[in-house]
């Protein structure tokens, strides 16, 4: 079985992989947002995901590590490794101090910082073009535009644990709690998405044309729409 | 040597599994059973422990042969020994002082 999720937040992702698990879903692969599921003995997996320094890979320390622990290393996406356990064999944590989740969550934050920075020079780069008239530059600029806000969304999320991690650790230096008042909503994101899709669609003649036509206007309203809800809710958000 | 007290919870009973040769499993088992599972170490928080103390050289690898099957253990050097019982010396400070005026201050 393939599933398709687009999950930017990690601890939502473990929940979701560990709730297939449960159903009796062990997932196998991963591949830009499609999840490989084969059957597995209901909850039979515990899955868990953690950040390396890497892309795409992992030190032989670290696996011979995790092999020591009983603990399987699924795939490796990006900076990312999915790992799991059998639950038989006890339970699968990965961080569980202060310390360490403070260092573990500073490294998803300098990723997403890395990986913003990148979006935002890639969105010029697609203004650049819009500019110059190319035509498809106008839906990627949609489609980068979401993922920013998708990853400004994370950055946030993220310097709210850090805030509250180092509370507990009384290292209160910096109070950044100001990231849960400023939140922006997911369904900008979601509709710059969505518009940057319609824009993809091309008329091409023929039986599909009203189809496509079809789709390309439903498509814009859905986005039209999700980018109000979206300025609506950040904005009552804010005030 | 750098400033290193004070351990956090999980460094200071690391070190203390590992004055025997131990192993990752070993060590989650051993510090269990010390602290009657207040403290169950998880995966990540253990390897990064044990990187960052190997690269300190306050433990290292044990197992000489490189017998693929057999788990890796480690093993507190003696620069990590001197790192715990400086440790040992500051907590039995603060216990000292702590039960001392503890009892005065009781009404």
């Amino acid at each position: 079985m393939t599933k398709f999720r687009l999950y930017f937040d990690k601890d939502k992702e473990t929940a979701f992989l560990n709730e297939m698990s449960r159903k009796g879903y062990a997932m196998t692969g991963f591949c830009v947002g499609f999840y490989r599921f084969d059957r597995c003995l209901p909850g039979e997996y515990i899955y868990q995901i953690d950040i390396t320094e890497g892309m795409f890979r992992v030190s032989n320390d670290y696996r011979e590590f995790m092999r020591d622990m009983d603990v399987e290393i699924v795939c490796l996406w990006g900076p990312w490794v999915i790992l799991r356990k059998k639950a038989a064999q006890g339970a699968f944590e990965l961080y569980t101090d202060v310390e360490s989740s403070i260092a573990h969550y500073t490294k998803i934050k300098k990723t997403f910082q890395l990986a913003t920075v990148m979006e935002i020079i890639c969105l010029f780069l697609e203004i650049w073009g819009i500019l110059r008239g190319v035509a498809a530059a106008w839906s990627f600029a949609f489609i980068l535009g979401a993922i920013a806000i998708a990853f400004v969304r994370q950055l946030m999320r993220i310097n709210d644990i850090l805030a509250e991690l180092k509370g507990r650790t009384g290292d209160t230096g910096e109070q950044s709690y100001s990231g849960r008042k400023g939140k922006i909503s997911g369904y900008l994101a979601a509709g710059l998405f969505l518009n940057g899709v319609a824009l993809l669609i091309r008329d091409t003649g023929g039986e599909l044309a009203f189809w496509l036509g079809f789709a390309k206007g439903f498509l814009h309203v859905l986005a039209i729409l999700l980018c109000v809800a979206g300025c609506i809710f950040t904005l009552w958000r804010r005030s | 040597m750098e400033k290193s007290t004070p351990l956090t919870e999980a460094l200071f009973y690391i070190l203390l599994s590992v004055r025997k040769p131990n192993h990752g499993y070993g060590i989650i088992q051993e510090v269990e059973k010390l602290t009657e599972g207040r403290v169950v170490l998880g995966a990540g928080t253990l390897y990064g422990a044990i990187q960052a103390m190997t690269a300190k050289g306050w433990i290292r690898i044990y197992s000489a042969e490189t017998d693929s099957r057999k788990k890796k253990e480690y093993i507190i050097t003696d620069l990590g020994r001197k790192v715990f019982a400086e440790e040992i010396k500051r907590l039995a400070e603060l216990l000292h002082n702590g039960q001392l005026m503890w009892r005065q201050m009781e009404p």
